[in-house]
């Protein structure tokens, strides 16, 4: 990938951006890659994702459950990262799919998938205005 | 340890109180072909110790106690279906049955609960110590005062937030949820979703809809110990929807508004639950919430979405601004 200008936040980021940063698996969605991150964020409580997640946002967790793919797909939030290299039912690839839904795995921890990210120029909510 | 009260003395003050009248209506049950797991599953979330098993006509086949689950455990059977290890001898109540028969079948055979059947074997409720105990002092007007203006609201069909009509057979969405299978949770919801968006409603309304129905859906699959069911009604300038449940009601409703105050078991935390949000995420994405809710009747939510305000995606304020309405 073309490196982005370090923390700006004009810099046009893609999910295969993402995907290349974190060296990312695709369980779902491989129709959108081409689609805008505006902001990432990283949660394992489901109701965290469905305060704050919003279209756009790419969302980082450890949760593999069928709950976590419904929060995101009801949020309509843009892609789901599981970490570590988390087990998935088939349930959960079989929803995805369904929904046209971007789910990726990668194999680092959260703190370095983060930490990625952030290097990279991808900002949180908090950080990025809309 | 105390020893337990002597029911039978006074079971011949109640003699007109029947089996029907006390037993607990809303029972937890399971179809035979469910894997021994589940039911372990469900014994740990809903906090019971024994399921009985129906057939898809709701008769009484069976039973699983605690004591079923530790020999599954014990001798890797869990993945074995729940129709291979139930108790198929049992000894059920039947409607009629009045108090004294009920205290003597305690008495006799010494087991925490029975089923309570009808005369085709149809299971209608359980029945345990507990069950006879509140029978009993209810007749006595200890606990309970009938209020029939608080039932009316309830079982009502009028909106709480207008006080206009909302027949539920008129709604335009109704979806019953199913609370045997927390994996299940938020499908009620995101049909609701598909079909407000199909309805040509604003998609950013839609999502308003989809997120406050989903954390209303999750709550009545994980705490309400009842069953649910979603109605949503459209009309031209508003949305309203409703989820209801016949489940054990919320304790103390200012408590749960608190954020971050979760009364959720384990279980459910792991799967990403219990964050104390819920209500509060209602409160953030709906117009106007009202929460109804009366301990061992129900609850119901009602949330109203305005369709003219349609903003550029800008959330609402962290912390509720406003107290919510709170009848009780």
């Amino acid at each position: 990938m073309t490196a982005p200008q370090k923390g700006s936040f004009e810099v046009l980021m893609k999910i295969k951006d993402v995907i290349a940063v974190l060296n990312a698996e695709v369980l779902s969605g491989e129709n959108r890659l081409e689609e805008e991150v505006k902001w990432v964020g990283a949660a394992d409580m489901m109701s965290d994702v469905l305060s704050l997640g919003r279209p756009g946002m790419v969302i980082l967790t450890g949760n593999n459950s069928l709950q976590a793919l419904r929060s995101s797909v009801v949020t309509e939030i843009l892609a789901l990262v599981l970490i570590r290299n988390k087990p998935v039912g088939p349930e959960v690839i079989e929803f995805a799919k369904k929904n046209n839904f971007i789910l990726l795995r990668t194999a680092h921890y959260l703190f370095a998938t983060c930490g990625k990210l952030y290097q990279q120029g991808f900002r949180g909510i908090d950080e990025k205005p809309d | 340890m105390k020893s337990r009260i002597d029911l039978g003395k006074y079971a011949s003050l109640f003699q007109d109180l029947k089996a029907s009248e006390i037993m607990t209506k809303r029972v937890i049950s399971l179809g035979p072909e469910k894997k021994m797991a589940q039911a372990k599953e469900m014994m740990k979330i809903k906090r019971i110790s024994g399921i009985p098993i129906v057939d898809d006509k709701h008769h009484l086949l069976g039973l699983i106690s605690i004591q079923d689950i530790i020999v599954a455990l014990e001798f890797n059977r869990i993945k074995e279906p729940v129709k291979s290890m139930m108790a198929t001898e049992l000894i059920t109540i039947k409607t009629d049955d009045s108090l004294m028969e009920i205290v003597g079948k305690f008495e006799r055979f010494k087991y925490g609960r029975f089923p309570v059947v009808d005369e085709k074997n149809k299971l209608c409720g359980i029945i345990s110590r507990e069950d006879i105990m509140h029978g009993v002092l209810e007749r006595f007007n200890l606990i309970h005062t009938h209020d029939a203006k608080r039932r009316l609201k309830l079982e009502g069909d009028h909106s709480l937030v207008t006080g206009q009509d909302l027949d539920p057979e008129a709604a335009s969405f109704h979806f019953v949820i199913d609370t045997s299978d927390v994996n299940s949770a938020g499908t009620g919801s995101a049909l609701l979703k598909q079909f407000v968006g199909g309805k040509g409603i604003p998609a950013e309304t839609a999502r308003r809809v989809g997120i406050s129905c989903y954390e209303a859906e999750t709550n009545v699959v994980i705490h309400s110990k009842g069953r649910g069911e979603i109605y949503c009604f459209l009309f031209e300038d508003s949305i309203i929807v409703r989820v209801v449940d016949n489940g054990i009601g919320i304790e103390d409703i200012e408590k749960a508004m608190k954020e971050g105050f979760s009364t959720a078991p384990d279980y459910i935390r792991e799967l990403g639950f219990g964050a104390g949000m819920g209500l509060v995420n209602m409160k953030r994405f709906a117009d106007k919430l009202v929460v109804f809710s009366e301990k061992n009747v129900g609850t119901q939510v009602e949330m109203m979405f305005f369709l003219e305000r349609e903003k550029p995606e800008k959330p609402k304020p962290e912390i509720p601004q406003e107290p919510i309405d709170i009848l009780f």
